[in-house]
């Protein structure tokens, strides 16, 4: 099995909780984190990261300043906001909810059997 | 929430794009660096570190155009772009924007106009809080036909405290008094109301207060509240009125409140208005009926749960009086109806026209694009070769006609602000029309207009340019020998034409109705008659005797005026659509007891026949005398109940009334006392000169009967100095008033019509001088193979012509279906009257004839040479 793209609608997640434990980061930071956490199992395709950062950016739950990284070059940081912190909230409790009720339908139950 | 900041955000972004372009490119710039860095760091050497970086990135080009698509709003700067576009088509053809938006604007302005009417006399609730809530309450006795809808005070006040369903329960009645602070008595309408009256309307007086309960009780104090009116005209919108008087021939009433602007009821013009109190002894019968009562239903009550509530009620009150009361039926009607009245049909009548006139200006707009779609069938062909997608393109075409309907129904807007002024100067006495303006409302309806217009007259064109793009290659040569025929254009000429002829056989009928009632004999003489009021209070009934001296002694005054021929009294006015149907029963010879004698029934002076000149038949006039009461009948009574025996001389008593058995002295002509437009009915004329304090005086003059109204007036002021003459008008005038709900309708559909029509024209020329056009090359080849220039042109012709025809019949098909609308309005011509459908079936031929006619002749002037020079 290749590497699997990221899913459509889970990366907005995955970038807010990424923000969440590790603060403010820049776009490549992001992108490799998720990659790593992944296990390197996913793949982040750029093309649609930085559109997502931005639809985030507009709709409030992060905010972006041009700082210096690491390695002393210019960059843009991106940091949770509070509206951002609610969200990853209410974002994780829904995914939780969504794996849990699938799970049920994977897992055989005992009536069935 | 977070989502609409993101589309303001979005919004934002359509802005500075240049400075934003520039932050992304640093961004990717900065984000690939760090991804080298990090490369190197691994071990790669610096040539593989870039080269994996860059793969790692792709296509920097597709961020960034999916990160500019995210940034702003594509499907907005799309339509900006379509707008831009539609602009720069519409300016570079004047010609045709000008004549679309021209059309569109008379359908929808028209449409908007009649709207806007529709809207504040019909739709909205009465101007006041909850208007909605306000019922007309009346009481009547079904088993005699007469249609009384006063109420007698102690059954109002019996109502208000039985029923569950009404708020508030109030009633009026109004007389007209001289007030004689001034140096003239001047004429006052004054409003007796109820008590709680003003708690009924839900409103409070502008300035002071509302009544208190001593004043609402018999012999409390005299107080008034004046109108806005009066207030403005007589003491100068003065704060200090409160605690002045108005003062008349034997008391004065003290100013306790101003009334609002808006406040006019019971009738506009009504200057004051004082309690009456219902617990006065003189209104303790409960056969004394004088109010007219109003309430305001409880929230959430329907009108039918009152109308059982108050029959309860009125079915208690019949047991406990057995003889007033249980015969009686309580009538409930919204408030709202009985303003309106009978204008509602007429509206919807005028709605349905103008609505057929937006349909043709549709069609007329979309024969045009249909027309202009074929000339720029070569700039779509490239567009979609370029890449261009149907549903862009469909998109492109529907922007472009929703620019000209939105210029259409600004312009529009214009039409329907001067038609709102129209309305009031063309029918003043339609109810509520000075509530007819322009609102948000309407300018919302227009603009629902444009978009319904849009979809009307874009969405086909502009789905067969997409359509036709497809298969149309650029490489097309455009030297077919005979071009397509342009099917869809003539369906739309056919449909301009049939939607005319259905509004010209209405406006036809209409106009012929109208005539038909100019030509009516009305069986009296209404010219040369002037008509007035005098002052007088109810009070004075409690004296019959010196009441009839007073009136008599006017009308002798007023016969002795140089240049009058005679002076009558009547409670009506004749030829004036007002009905007073009561039941007689005659005393002499075997009655029937199943045969109901029913007739309208008139109060009149006795020289009222000398004033009208309706003729007597047989017998004598009124005799001027007091004891006994005298009555004539009118022809159709002697024929109706006592054909073949003998009318003079028997007696006839009317039912329900407690007056003296009345002496048939003659016969009399027939006369449309009840309007022009009705039949003349069984009649009696009850000899009474005084049978209200201030019935309609009628003088017959020599000369014009404006010109001897000063004359009148003086000769008023010397017999009654505390008096005043007021509502002084021509009877012709009245009559004409009486119509002119008839007449602007039948004004505004010939408009309607008459628009139509030249609509309908506009389009057959310019459908037809289209199809010359392209069709040019076509008929140079016929007239080089031999055609004859007639034959081109009558071919031309004879094409409009038959679509017009078929229009034509497709049009008196959908009239006759609709003809049942008109029902009601039509007088003296039945609807499917040959004459008007033949005259309008040839002015509809002679307009095709008319426009056909020009591009026919250019046909015919076709240079051959076109054909060989096409080659």
């Amino acid at each position: 099995m290749g590497k699997a793209d990221v899913w459509q609608g889970t990366l907005a997640l995955m970038v807010l909780k990424t923000l969440e434990v590790l603060g403010p980061m820049h776009g490549y930071g992001i992108a490799r984190r998720i990659e790593q956490t992944s296990g390197d199992l996913l793949s982040v395709n750029y093309g649609t990261l930085y559109p997502a950062l931005l639809k985030l950016e507009q709709e409030g739950y992060i905010s972006s300043e041009w700082g210096v990284s690491d390695n002393n070059r210019k960059a843009k940081f991106y940091k949770l906001t509070r509206a951002g912190r609610k969200q990853v909230e209410k974002e994780t409790r829904e995914w939780e909810q969504t794996t849990a009720i699938v799970a049920r339908f994977l897992t055989p139950s005992e009536e069935s059997q | 929430m977070n989502r609409l900041r993101g589309l303001l955000m979005r919004f934002g972004g359509l802005f500075s794009r240049e400075r934003r372009d520039r932050e992304l490119a640093a961004e990717l710039e900065c984000h690939l660096e760090i991804h080298i860095a990090d490369n190197l760091r691994a071990g790669m050497t610096p040539k593989e570190a870039r080269r994996q970086a860059l793969l790692k990135l792709g296509g920097v080009e597709q961020t960034k155009e999916s990160y500019r698509q995210r940034r702003g709003l594509p499907s907005f700067e799309r339509f900006v772009r379509n707008v831009r576009f539609g602009l720069r088509m519409l300016w570079r053809n004047p010609g045709f924007s000008t004549v679309a938006i021209l059309t569109l604007a008379l359908g929808i302005g028209a449409n908007s106009a009649v709207f806007s009417a529709i809207d504040a006399i019909l739709l909205r609730p009465l101007p006041f809080p909850n208007g909605d809530e306000l019922m007309q309450i009346s009481q009547y006795d079904p088993k005699i036909k007469t249609m009384q809808s006063f109420v007698a005070p102690v059954r109002l006040e019996d109502w208000k405290r039985m029923n569950s369903t009404f708020q508030e329960l109030s009633g009026y009645y109004l007389e007209d008094l001289s007030e004689v602070s001034g140096s003239l008595p001047e004429k006052l309408t004054q409003a007796l109301v109820a008590p709680r009256f003003l708690r009924v309307w839900g409103i409070a007086p502008a300035l002071g207060r509302d009544f208190n309960p001593a004043e609402e009780h018999f012999g409390g104090p005299n107080a008034a509240l004046i109108s806005d009116a009066l207030w403005h005209r007589r003491f100068g919108a003065s704060p200090d009125v409160l605690g002045k008087k108005l003062r008349f021939d034997k008391w004065s009433y003290t100013i306790v409140g101003v009334m609002p602007a808006s406040f006019a009821f019971p009738v506009e013009g009504v200057d004051f208005w004082s309690p009456s109190p219902t617990d006065a002894p003189y209104a303790q019968s409960r056969d004394a009926t004088w109010f007219t009562v109003i309430g305001r239903l409880r929230p959430g009550v329907t009108v039918e749960q009152a109308r059982s509530n108050l029959a309860t009620v009125q079915a208690q009150l019949g047991k406990q009086y057995p003889k007033t009361d249980a015969d009686l039926t309580v009538g409930i009607q919204p408030l709202k109806e009985t303003i309106i009245g009978g204008v509602r049909s007429s509206f919807w009548l005028l709605f349905g026209s103008v609505t057929l006139l937006l349909l043709i200006a549709c069609a007329n707009v979309a024969a045009l694009i249909l027309a202009r779609a074929t000339q720029r069938q070569h700039e779509m062909s490239i567009r979609y070769s370029l890449g261009a997608s149907a549903g862009a393109m469909v998109w492109q075409s529907l922007t472009e006609v929703f620019l000209i309907a939105l210029a259409g129904s600004a312009a529009g807007l214009l039409v329907a602000g001067a038609a709102a002024k129209a309305f009031r100067t063309l029918a003043a006495n339609l109810p509520r029309v000075e509530e007819i303006h322009l609102d948000a409302r309407i300018v919302l309806y227009s603009l629902a207009c444009s978009v319904v217009a849009t979809l009307l007259c874009g969405l086909f064109p502009a789905f067969r340019t997409a359509h036709s793009s497809i298969w149309s290659s650029l490489a097309e040569s455009s030297g077919t020998q005979v071009s397509t025929r342009n099917r869809t254009q003539w369906l739309l000429v056919g449909v301009q034409v049939a939607l005319a002829v259905v509004l010209l056989t209405g406006a036809g009928l209409l106009l012929r109705s109208f005539q038909a009632l100019g030509h009516v004999s009305p069986g009296f003489e209404p010219s040369h008659v002037l008509t007035f009021h005098i002052s007088a209070a109810w009070g004075e009934t409690t004296d019959m005797k010196v009441l009839t001296q007073r009136i008599d002694r006017i009308l002798d005054g007023l016969t002795a005026v140089p240049g009058v021929e005679a002076a009558a009294t009547s409670s009506v006015l004749p030829g004036t659509p007002q009905k007073f149907q009561t039941e007689v029963r005659f005393l002499e010879g075997p009655s029937d007891p199943n045969l109901r004698i029913v007739s309208e029934g008139r109060w009149v002076s006795p020289r009222y026949f000398a004033v009208t000149k309706i003729p007597l038949l047989a017998g004598q006039l009124c005799q001027e005398q007091l004891n006994g009461l005298d009555v004539l009948v009118n022809r159709s009574f002697a024929d109706t109940y006592l054909s073949g025996s003998a009318v003079v001389g028997r007696h006839i008593q009317l039912l329900g009334q407690d007056l003296p058995a009345g002496h048939i002295r003659g016969i009399v002509g027939d006369a449309r006392e009840a309007g022009l437009d009705h039949e003349p009915v069984p009649t009696m004329y009850w000899c009474l000169s005084a049978p209200t304090p201030d019935p309609f005086y009628l003088v017959r003059t020599q000369g014009p009967p404006a010109g001897l109204a000063n004359a009148i007036r003086e000769r008023i002021h010397q017999l009654e100095p505390s008096r005043s003459m007021f509502d002084v008008l021509p009877l012709q005038q009245h009559l004409d008033a009486a119509y002119s709900e008839n007449r602007l309708r039948m004004i505004l559909l010939d408009f309607f019509a008459a628009t139509a029509l030249s609509l309908a024209c506009i389009g057959l020329y310019g459908t037809i001088s289209y199809s010359v056009a392209v069709r040019q090359r076509e008929i140079a080849l016929r007239l080089a193979l031999g055609a004859t220039r007639h034959e081109i042109a009558a071919r031309f012709l004879f094409h409009g012509l038959a679509v017009s025809c078929l229009g034509c019949v497709a049009g008196i098909g959908l009239a006759a279906a609709l003809a049942r609308s008109l029902s009601g309005m039509l007088y003296g011509v039945s609807p499917g009257d040959p004459l008007t459908l033949s005259a309008i079936v040839f002015a509809a031929l002679l307009v095709t004839v008319v426009a056909s006619l020009a591009p026919a002749i250019r046909a015919s002037r076709v240079d051959p040479m076109v054909a060989l020079r096409y080659e």
